[in-house]
């Protein structure tokens, strides 16, 4: 298994290379120049000029991708064209309140969709089942930010529970922190509970229907045992792929909640750093969240090899 | 005790069970020595020199003072400075500082400190390089005097160093002015009435300000940037929000105090409540337009560019933006700021009355335009940007142009503008933007007015009569001189059609009502604002 582990992250290189080049030359061929929104509207030509040449941006591309290259080989993601700070600094400050949402809402996903999943299979055909099935089409289907700005204007503006913005960190305490996250935890969570539910369902249908189970109840074993230990475990491998998948669907849907809700997080960092043209910036979260993915890929396997001992690499 | 108190209480009796961590304990008056803003963009960057946008400047007036500051007469005060002297041929000015004035290190600021500043400053400043350009010398003659040694004489001086267009001319410790101006600093210490907590600034998200105990107001009152800069507060926090939903949410919630910049959609329901306060922000305001490339046909003809003003009209321009709040808006038959003491009308008949399409449609024409494509460069992602392009598209429809609607970012429109090549290989025919009221005063930092061809402003536009006047107005010795040589520049651009104007508008600020002594003005001025809890 270490073997397996140590193979797969040597395998990221290339694939992280590839990204790396991928990104830097987009956005080299991407139009929009950042010392024009450095320089703002009331600027000469001359002194645009001035700025690119002050940021490099007027060498040529292989000039800039190959000392691009040689500062990330050195551990360096450079530094942001716009706050001229670090830009590992950048992510840093960012990674905390994305984290915490995304862990957040990882939660709430197992703790709400699995059990709401297990529940319509067992009543498979049922009103329950029905009921759960409409609300995961409804969840699927309303986008995020309707269903954060509905959050906000039910449970803080009209109830006045909770914040409508902002995010604490944890060492401030656990309830600021905590308020802070609960309506967009919800509010990205929505989708992810219904992919989880709907998967849930077919993947234990499937497995209800197997002969194990069938001894399993002639052998008298309780409801509960039978759908959350028998069933359950061997309905894992889809259940636990469709949630590393989902992390990807988090990222995404990060960038919008974290706008309506005014998170300081990853999301929001990369969203102004493509609309300023902060090329170190966005050049350092996609590796990153390209580094995420693969890292998110390998745990996804390792978890199939302990939930179903016939997964061997 | 209400439900968020309670709910708060319990999940945080659970939370501290759970975690061993305790919540701060915020006193009440804590809360209310800390002022909450939401400013009108983020806060990327922090050098007032090197970048010039006007959120930076914003945030730069709270950090950095300047010798002299503008009041709201429009009229330039001593700030920074006690006394000055000038010699009576009026080439050489002698300038004095204030005693006891302090950078944010403690450290006294002295002559070199300002001199390194101006320096720096002059080499971005429109009025700047027009001094560098006439300078003989500017030295230090002790700690507290310096002089300003010009081979002819400036008159608008104390206005230049005064301005509250950007760049400010704010000043800096010697160590950090000696920056080149093109690369950004990276120490934010001043001498002004705060001081930037840099360990706490989240770019693009958070940026906070903490009153600097050893500055020294004037003794006048305030008036925007000049006179006593009272803080009243412990801490000013800047929260960016991208989504104005949230932040007008936020304000209704008594989670931030102050939004500078409100939608024009959301203030009805901000004026519903209660508890918030809503007035216009800036009684300077904004003025829109659209830019035409004066290099490319069509509107390399005069005619063609005539054309488009005969039949444009600025109540649709206007609507598009504010709506139909008629508070928020006004004609203007000319480019300068209204209700400003050089403003002018004279030349305007052409953007006044009944719009003639059938005219307009005639001029155009007897321009040459023979149905090419106009290239129409609209940012998306700013709301008058969109509003005025849709309005634009459907205006040169009307006229029987070909349009080629370029609908992209800010970013993009910014960089692409600058190209000087044929619309047809990656240049363009128009372009929209608007400009501060406060920029469009007098021709000073009024880039857009210019029309010295290739020195111009995007667009390129040559016409030798309106740059003639600008210079009269630079060299004009009075109010009436000044006044006429505006009149004169407004018919001059007009004739030529440097750009189209497209109206006059203004945008709302909004408060809680526990905030006191928010001042109308071209920025957000934090001193004499109270906030009670």
């Amino acid at each position: 298994m270490l073997s397996f582990i140590l193979r797969r992250i040597v395998a990221t290189l290339p694939v992280m290379a590839i990204v790396a080049l991928f990104v830097f030359s987009l956005l080299y061929i991407a139009p929009g120049d950042p010392a024009v929104v450095i320089a703002g509207d009331q600027a000469s030509p001359e002194d645009v000029e001035r700025i690119r040449q002050s940021l490099g941006l007027d060498r040529p591309f292989l000039i800039q991708f190959g000392s691009w290259v040689w500062r990330i080989l050195h551990g360096d993601l450079g530094t942001s064209i716009f706050t001229n700070l670090p830009v590992s600094a950048m992510i840093g400050q960012r990674l905390g309140p994305t984290l915490s949402l995304m862990m957040v809402t990882l939660l709430l996903t197992i703790v709400v969709a699995v059990p709401l999943g297990v529940v319509a299979a067992w009543k498979a055909g049922s009103l329950i089942d029905r009921a759960i099935m409409a609300f995961a089409v409804f969840g699927f289907s309303l986008p995020v930010f309707v269903v954060g700005y509905m959050l906000a204007y039910i449970f803080a503006l009209e109830l006045e529970w909770l914040p409508v913005q902002g995010y604490t960190p944890l060492n401030q305490g656990f309830w600021p922190w905590l308020e802070n996250l609960i309506l967009p935890s919800v509010a990205l969570g929505c989708v992810y509970i219904a992919l989880v539910a709907r998967i849930t369902r077919a993947a234990m249908l499937e497995v209800l229907q197997q002969d194990y189970i069938r001894t399993a109840r002639a052998k008298g074993l309780g409801q509960g045992g039978i759908l959350f230990i028998h069933a359950l475990k061997n309905a894992a491998v889809p259940i636990v792929t469709v949630i590393g998948i989902g992390i990807a669907l988090l990222i995404g849907g990060a960038v919008v909640t974290e706008s309506v809700f005014a998170i300081p997080g990853l999301g929001r960092l990369t969203i102004d750093a493509i609309l300023r043209r902060d090329y170190p910036v966005i050049q350092g979260i996609v590796l990153l969240f390209s580094f995420v993915y693969v890292l998110v890929n390998l745990m996804i396997d390792v978890i199939y090899t302990l939930v179903d001992p016939r997964i061997r690499y | 005790m209400d439900r968020r108190t309670v709910l708060k209480g319990l999940a945080g009796a659970g939370g501290l069970a759970l975690t061993g961590l305790s919540a701060p304990a915020i006193a009440q008056g804590a809360a209310a020595r800390t002022l909450r803003f939401v400013p009108q963009a983020n806060l990327a960057n922090f050098d007032p020199i090197w970048g010039t946008q006007y959120v930076v400047r914003n945030a730069a007036a709270l950090v950095w003072d300047t010798l002299y500051g503008i009041d709201a007469q429009l009229q330039p005060q001593r700030q920074m400075i006690e006394s000055e002297e000038t010699s009576d041929d009026g080439k050489i000015w002698t300038f004095k500082l204030r005693p006891g004035l302090k950078f944010h290190d403690g450290e006294p600021v002295l002559s070199k400190d300002v001199v390194a500043s101006l320096s720096r400053w002059a080499a971005r400043d429109p009025m700047g390089l027009m001094i560098i350009a006439i300078q003989q010398e500017l030295t230090a003659v002790d700690d507290r005097t310096f002089k300003w040694v010009l081979k002819q004489p400036f008159p608008k001086m104390l206005y230049a160093l005064a301005k509250n267009n950007a760049p400010c001319s704010f000043i800096m410790p010697e160590r950090i002015a000696k920056t080149d101006p093109f690369k950004q600093i990276t120490e934010y210490v001043g001498s002004g009435p705060m001081k930037f907590a840099k360990s706490e600034w989240v770019p693009g998200a958070k940026s906070v300000f903490e009153k600097f105990a050893d500055y020294v107001p004037r003794q006048e009152k305030a008036s925007w940037l000049a006179g006593g800069k009272q803080i009243l507060v412990d801490r000013v926090e800047w929260l960016v929000m991208p989504d104005p939903a949230t932040a007008a949410a936020a304000l209704q919630n008594g989670e931030v105090d102050w939004w500078e910049n409100p939608i024009a959609d959301l203030v009805p329901v901000l004026k519903k409540n209660k508890n918030i306060s809503v007035d216009i922000g800036d009684p300077l305001g904004n003025i829109g337009s659209f830019r035409m490339n004066h290099l490319f046909a069509p509107f390399n003809d005069v005619r063609a560019r005539r054309a488009v003003l005969m039949a444009l009209s600025q109540e649709d321009y206007m609507r598009a933006i504010v709506g139909d709040d008629d508070k928020l808006w006004k004609p203007l038959p000319g480019f300068f700021t209204p209700d400003t003491p050089l403003y002018s009308e004279l030349g305007g008949e052409i953007l006044k009355g009944k719009r003639d399409l059938d005219a307009a449609k005639k001029l155009l024409a007897e321009s040459g335009y023979s149905g090419q494509p106009v290239t129409c460069l609209v940012a998306q992602d700013q709301p008058i940007t969109k509003a005025q392009g849709d309005v634009t598209a459907d205006l040169l429809k009307q006229l029987g142009m070909n349009v080629d609607f370029v609908a992209t970012d800010w970013g993009t429109v910014g960089s692409r503008r600058a190209a000087k090549t044929p619309p047809g290989q990656g240049g363009w025919n128009m372009f929209h933007s608007w400009h501060a009221g406060a920029d469009c005063i007098t021709p000073a930092a009024y880039t857009a007015i210019r029309a010295n061809g290739d020195k111009a402003w995007f667009g390129w536009p040559n016409s030798p009569n309106t740059e003639k006047e600008i210079t009269a107005w630079f060299e004009a010795k009075s109010l009436d001189e000044e006044k006429a040589a505006i009149g004169r520049v407004n018919k001059a651009a007009l004739d030529d059609v440097v750009y189209a104007p497209t109206g006059f508008f203004l945008t709302y600020t909004a408060w809680r009502k526990n905030v006191s002594g928010i001042a109308k003005g071209p920025l957000p001025f934090f001193w004499g604002v109270s906030k009670s809890a």
